[in-house]
């Protein structure tokens, strides 16, 4: 019998890849064509740091919509993450100190929505939504009535920091992604990740339990963005409240866009790549052409339902 | 347990009992009854005197079973004779009431399906099972995935190596990096069978297989079949085919109301021989139909039907004043059929004329022209069980009972009182939860719902199926009245002597086509049984 | 039927729970913190629970039908923001109403094309659609503020009439028609099946999809209707009018015992949920609780809510 098609190797969706790819390649065209500064060393390394946050968000955010959920606190806890970095490190000196505050955090809000959503059903965008407002509440509460910026360097240094020519950013994302795709093709969770999405009694018939791997989906998404709020905090040299509010829809869009759907357990890392690349490019190049951020967002969103629109399709 | 275990026991030979000289037992008589059992070594599994009851149904009665290695024992009986609901005993599904297990001549108790696993016994489920989007090695091995000597890594090269193994093993050359999705349910099949095999499943349960394969690969199937018996894997088949029977089975076992009636060997049987076996009982006639009405013009009229969810070919016609029924096995495509008359699943081909005129549409086009429809799942899909009796009695006929959309709870309260006190719906109270009334009150509250919308032709998909008898037989009655009234029943059932109880004709089908069409003088169960299963 | 009247039925028991709820709530509240039994305050939270009413009265009968509508905050925004420039250009409360119910009626349609003819799933294609909303209206406002208007339209935000804020009339106008929509017309019984069992509804011949289509058109609707009862409370509107709201919405929703399954719920009941909530708000408000706070309450309310409700649908 012929081959019908490639294992779940770099990216099961070979078709539609090079879809987002080719996107990405006329999206590239376009704004180096129209806009003035957009291929600039300078620019183009502004697009890689932003990208890098965002796959942070993202890559996670892959696994949990292979699971066919959503998680909508991502931004929130971000943000959160960022105030209380600023806290811990203005209070102690320490940097660690505060690394491991926000990881923390990041466990808990994301025990608590994979809690929530397995073992109750509760719907993953309400649970998610919920916690949404509580991070968000929690940022701005611990912000008040604190100065939160003047970090050190330490703390900057993470966004900073260069290491072998290539900021530390990017390395650190270029390790996550190694990681998540060593835990997607070469992890028994990896595989349960895409069983959870695709037929989760599969899983229990196996003998596996569904709500400690599902949860892990969301602790784990707990955690990355933890650990993008501390790059933040470094970036922004403080912690704001508000700072990475709605990046969660970017991340989903990413995700969205790069081919990982909510169906079955169908996904790609690669794409997420892909997709993050198109949305950080897209916002750049908009950004240039002087439309403002709320047009990029609009336009992010039509994305997203094209996307999901053709793939109902199917 | 390793995965090498490979008993060769190519002494068992093609539809044979097993033989004297190997196992050392004594011949198997051609008996009727009970299986003689001076064994020297005892059958590898074996269910004695299983009882079984669900409320309201005694689905099992002291039924006997015995497996030996390498055998195919092939498992028949009508509908509801009791065939699934043993081999859910068997894994460990459902707890027998009564009875005991016994591996190799010793008494074990199996309390779970985790019991029925150690002793090595497997179902091959179709659909359930797989992950879409993994291949097929990581399916076979789901949870048990092959680890490298550092802790966490899978070894991909060893789960592909060893699926690769076990499918060569089923004479198979599925890819095992081909994705699930991409496969059809016949190789879904193997892929089940191969994933048993991996857990040193020894007794394999095959619940009609071939019910949803092309010819083609029902014959791949029957020589993996071969080779797993060549192995010395026990199977339990349940089949309806007699080809399948005769081709494969070494013993056949027959059951009938939830009984096993006898065991045969398969070379010592024939067709017309099982075929009395499975359908041989006295009609039970609380009710008769009495003078049946003449019939009069034809109502609905179909022409080379086929559709998008697997119907191949069907035509026929009702008449007003009929009860048509339509017989067949399970998976020969009658529900299909009347979905697409109804609109639920798209046509692709044929025609559909209502009274005269050409009819399209969906489900509230069909309900327009006066067609109802009384789905085989009920909870499901006949009722809303959160809402109360009295809103699900009116949700079909809301436009015909409030033209101007205006609805009043006083006039929908009444109506569905009406329908209450005339299907004898119990607790009589409109306000209470459907949900909580039994199978057969659900079931009048779905056709009380189409009777209040006035429908002139009432298709019924399984009326009676979980129904006690007392409600089955108001339940015939009804639809004598309905068609007394002039209007049509065009009527599902898998147990044959209600059609031939109940109906005026029927149409019988087979592998998604209508086959054959019974007369009212011809409508007999053999009749009916034999077109089904693809005799003359 | 109209359930809730009849003592007894499971509706009028939520109904009366959530009332008890409101009392009890109302009393601690009202020992606590001194203010809180003005009249002048009891009026506020009066109109404040109108306001958010006239949103989650939409959002209910979405769910109700077992859909889910995330762009109403959005579509508040920028219909005020649209409504508000046609009032200041026109001077005309006629033409203002009729501009926010023309953008909220074409939002609804968006989310109906999406949901019912894309074949979207509900909770995705609303959230696409309150971020391209959403991002509409700021590019629109570009950071400005619209305020000023003329009396005629300040008066439905902010006017009296026999003492009781207009807005509150607004909103028993809102209670009443949606009310009689779902207990009282053919359409509204069917959305109730729909949202019990869609396939079961679709097998008695009510045209899901159409019924389904309708509920966010209507949804839409009443935002954008909403929409002109906020800005003339606010006397001005801004790009993150509605922000907020979404949130507050379904919690409300959610309080009032409406499941998220769909099936059942009811527009008193969301009504009631609206007041609970705008009462905690306004407790925590006169008890000088830091506005932080607020969200993390309504997050921690919605999550309670859905909690309670999966809690019992397991025990039944």
């Amino acid at each position: 019998m012929p081959v019908l098609q490639t294992s779940f190797g770099f990216s099961p969706r070979v078709h539609e890849l090079p879809g987002c790819a080719w996107a990405l390649l006329i999206l590239l065209v376009l704004f180096a064509a129209t806009a003035s500064n957009f291929l600039t060393t300078g620019n183009l390394l502004n697009i890689a740091s932003q990208a890098t946050l965002l796959l942070l968000l993202a890559l996670p955010m892959t696994f949990v919509i292979m699971t066919e959920g959503l998680d909508l606190s991502l931004g929130a806890l971000l943000s959160l993450c960022t105030v209380i970095f600023a806290i811990v490190v203005k209070s102690s000196g320490s940097v660690s100190a505060g690394i491991l505050a926000c990881v923390m955090i990041g466990v808990l809000i994301g025990a608590l929505n994979g809690s929530l959503i397995s073992m109750l059903g509760i719907p993953p965008f309400v649970a998610t939504l919920g916690t949404m407002g509580i991070a968000t509440g929690l940022a701005l509460l611990l912000s008040e009535e604190r100065e939160l910026i003047e970090l050190g360097a330490t703390a900057q240094a993470a966004w900073s920091g260069i290491w072998m020519g290539i900021p530390l950013p990017v390395w650190i994302a270029a390790v996550s992604y190694g990681l998540f795709h060593f835990l997607l093709k070469h992890t028994r969770f990896g595989v349960s990740v895409i069983a959870l999405g695709g037929n989760s009694e599969a899983l229990r018939l196996a003998g596996k339990r569904v709500v400690p791997r599902l949860t892990l989906v969301y602790v784990l998404a707990g955690v990355y963005a933890a650990i993008a709020g501390v790059l933040l905090a470094g970036r922004i040299n403080g912690g704001n409240p508000t700072a990475a509010q709605g990046m969660e829809f970017d991340a989903i869009a990413a995700v969205v866009v790069g081919g990982t759907h909510f169906v079955k357990g169908r996904g790609t890392l690669f794409g997420t790549l892909l997709g993050v690349i198109l949305i950080t490019v897209l916002r750049n190049g908009l950004n240039l052409l002087g439309l403002t951020a709320s047009i990029q967002v609009a336009a992010i969103g039509i994305l997203v339902i094209a996307a999901l629109a053709m793939e109902s399709r199917r | 347990m390793s995965l090498a275990i490979i008993q060769d026991r190519s002494v068992l030979k093609h539809a044979q009992a097993p033989s004297e000289e190997t196992i050392g037992i004594t011949p198997q008589q051609p008996v009727n009854n009970i299986e003689t059992e001076s064994v020297k070594a005892p059958p590898l599994i074996k269910l004695c005197g299983i009882g079984k009851s669900f409320p309201g149904v005694r689905a099992l009665q002291d039924v006997s079973l015995s497996l030996w290695p390498g055998e195919v024992h092939m498992i028949m009986g009508e509908n509801g004779a009791g065939k699934s609901t043993l081999m859910k005993v068997m894994c460990g599904a459902y707890k027998a009431d009564e009875g005991h297990f016994e591996y190799q001549g010793r008494k074990v108790a199996v309390r779970g399906a985790a019991d029925a696993r150690r002793l090595g016994v497997a179902v091959i489920f179709q659909e359930y099972s797989l992950v879409p989007y993994l291949d097929v090695a990581q399916n076979i091995f789901l949870g048990r995935e092959p680890m490298r000597r550092i802790p966490g890594l899978i070894d991909h090269s060893r789960t592909h190596r060893e699926a690769a193994a076990l499918l060569q093993r089923l004479g198979s050359d599925i890819d095992t990096r081909a994705i699930v999705e991409n496969l059809s349910v016949a190789q879904h099949q193997v892929i089940e069978i191969a994933k048993a095999l991996s857990q040193d499943a020894k007794v394999l349960v095959l619940d009609e297989p071939t019910a949803a394969l092309s010819v083609r690969e029902a014959e791949k199937l029957f020589k993996l079949v071969a080779d797993l018996r060549e192995q010395g894997v026990a199977m339990a088949y349940i089949s309806h085919r007699m080809d399948e029977v005769f081709e494969l089975g070494d013993r056949v076992s027959v059951m009938r109301d939830g009984k096993m009636v006898t065991t045969l060997a398969a070379n010592q049987a024939t067709p017309d021989e099982l075929v009395s076996l499975m359908v041989g009982r006295k009609v039970n006639m609380n009710y008769s139909r009495g003078e049946r009405p003449m019939p009069g013009d034809v109502v609905l009229e179909v022409k080379d039907l086929a559709g998008t969810n697997g119907l191949a070919q069907a035509s026929l016609q009702v008449r007003s004043r009929e009860i048509v029924g339509i017989a067949g096995l399970v998976g020969s495509g009658r529900t299909e059929l009347v979905r697409t008359i109804f609109g639920a699943d798209p046509a692709t081909s044929g025609t559909i004329v209502i009274r005269g005129e050409p009819f399209k549409g969906g489900p509230a086009d069909a309900r327009r022209k006066g067609l109802a429809l009384i789905p085989e799942d009920r909870k499901r899909q006949g009722l809303a069980l959160e809402q109360t009796v009295g809103d699900n009695l009116v949700s079909a006929s809301l436009p015909r009972h409030f033209p101007s959309s205006w609805f009043s709870p006083s006039r929908a309260d009444r109506l569905a009182k009406s329908k209450i006190e005339q299907l004898s719906i119990a607790p009589a109270r409109p306000r209470k939860s459907a949900g909580k009334l039994s199978g057969g009150n659900q079931q009048k509250i779905v056709i009380g719902k189409w009777l209040l919308d006035d429908a002139e032709l009432f298709i019924f998909d399984e009326p009676t199926r979980g129904i006690d008898v007392g409600a089955k037989e108001q339940i015939f009655a009804l639809m004598d009245g309905l068609v007394r009234q002039g209007r049509s029943v065009l009527m599902i059932s898998s147990e044959m002597n209600e059609i031939v109880r109940v109906c005026d004709r029927a149409y019988v089908m087979k592998d998604m086509r209508i086959v054959g069409e019974v007369s009212h003088e011809q409508l007999s169960e053999g009749n009916l049984v034999r077109l089904a299963m693809g005799g003359k | 039927m109209n359930n809730i009247l009849v003592i007894g039925s499971p509706e009028a028991r939520t109904i009366a729970l959530r009332l008890f709820a409101l009392g009890v709530i109302g009393l601690i509240i009202g020992s606590v913190a001194e203010p809180f039994t003005n009249a002048g305050n009891l009026l506020n939270i009066l109109r404040q629970a109108s306001l958010l009413f006239l949103i989650a009265s939409g959002l209910t009968i979405v769910i109700i039908a077992g859909g889910l509508d995330l762009s109403i905050g959005a579509n508040v925004s920028l219909s005020a923001c649209l409504a508000a420039t046609v009032i200041q250009s026109s001077g005309s409360l006629l033409a203002g109403a009729a501009t926010a119910l023309a953008s909220g009626l074409a939002i609804g349609a968006m989310n109906a094309l999406v949901i019912c003819v894309l074949r979207v799933p509900a909770f995705i294609a609303t959230y696409g659609m309150l971020w391209i909303v959403q991002g509409i209206a700021y590019w629109y406002m570009s950071g400005t503020i619209i305020h000023g208007f003329p009396s005629e339209v300040r008066y439905i935000g902010i006017g009296f009439t026999a003492g009781i804020p207009i807005p509150v009339y607004i909103m028993l106008a809102f209670l009443l028609l949606g009310t009689l929509f779902t207990q009282r017309t053919t359409w509204g019984r069917q959305i109730y099946a729909i949202g019990a069992n869609p396939t079961a509804a679709s097998l008695s011949g009510i045209p899901v999809n159409h019924r389904v289509a309708l509920v966010y058109v209507i949804s839409g609707a009443m935002s954008g209707l909403a929409a002109l009862v906020f800005l003339a409370r606010l006397n001005s509107a801004e790009a993150d009018l509605g922000d907020s709201l979404m949130l507050q919405a379904v919690a409300a929703v959610l309080i009032g015992g409406t499941s998220l399954f769909g099936g059942t719920g009811t527009l008193a009941g969301t009504l009631l949920g609206c007041l609970v909530l705008t009462v905690v708000l306004n407790g925590m408000n006169l008890l000088s609780i830091s506005a932080s706070w607020q969200p993390i309450v309504t997050g921690a309310i919605v999550i309670a809510s859905v909690l309670f409700d999966a809690i019992g649908r397991r025990n039944r």
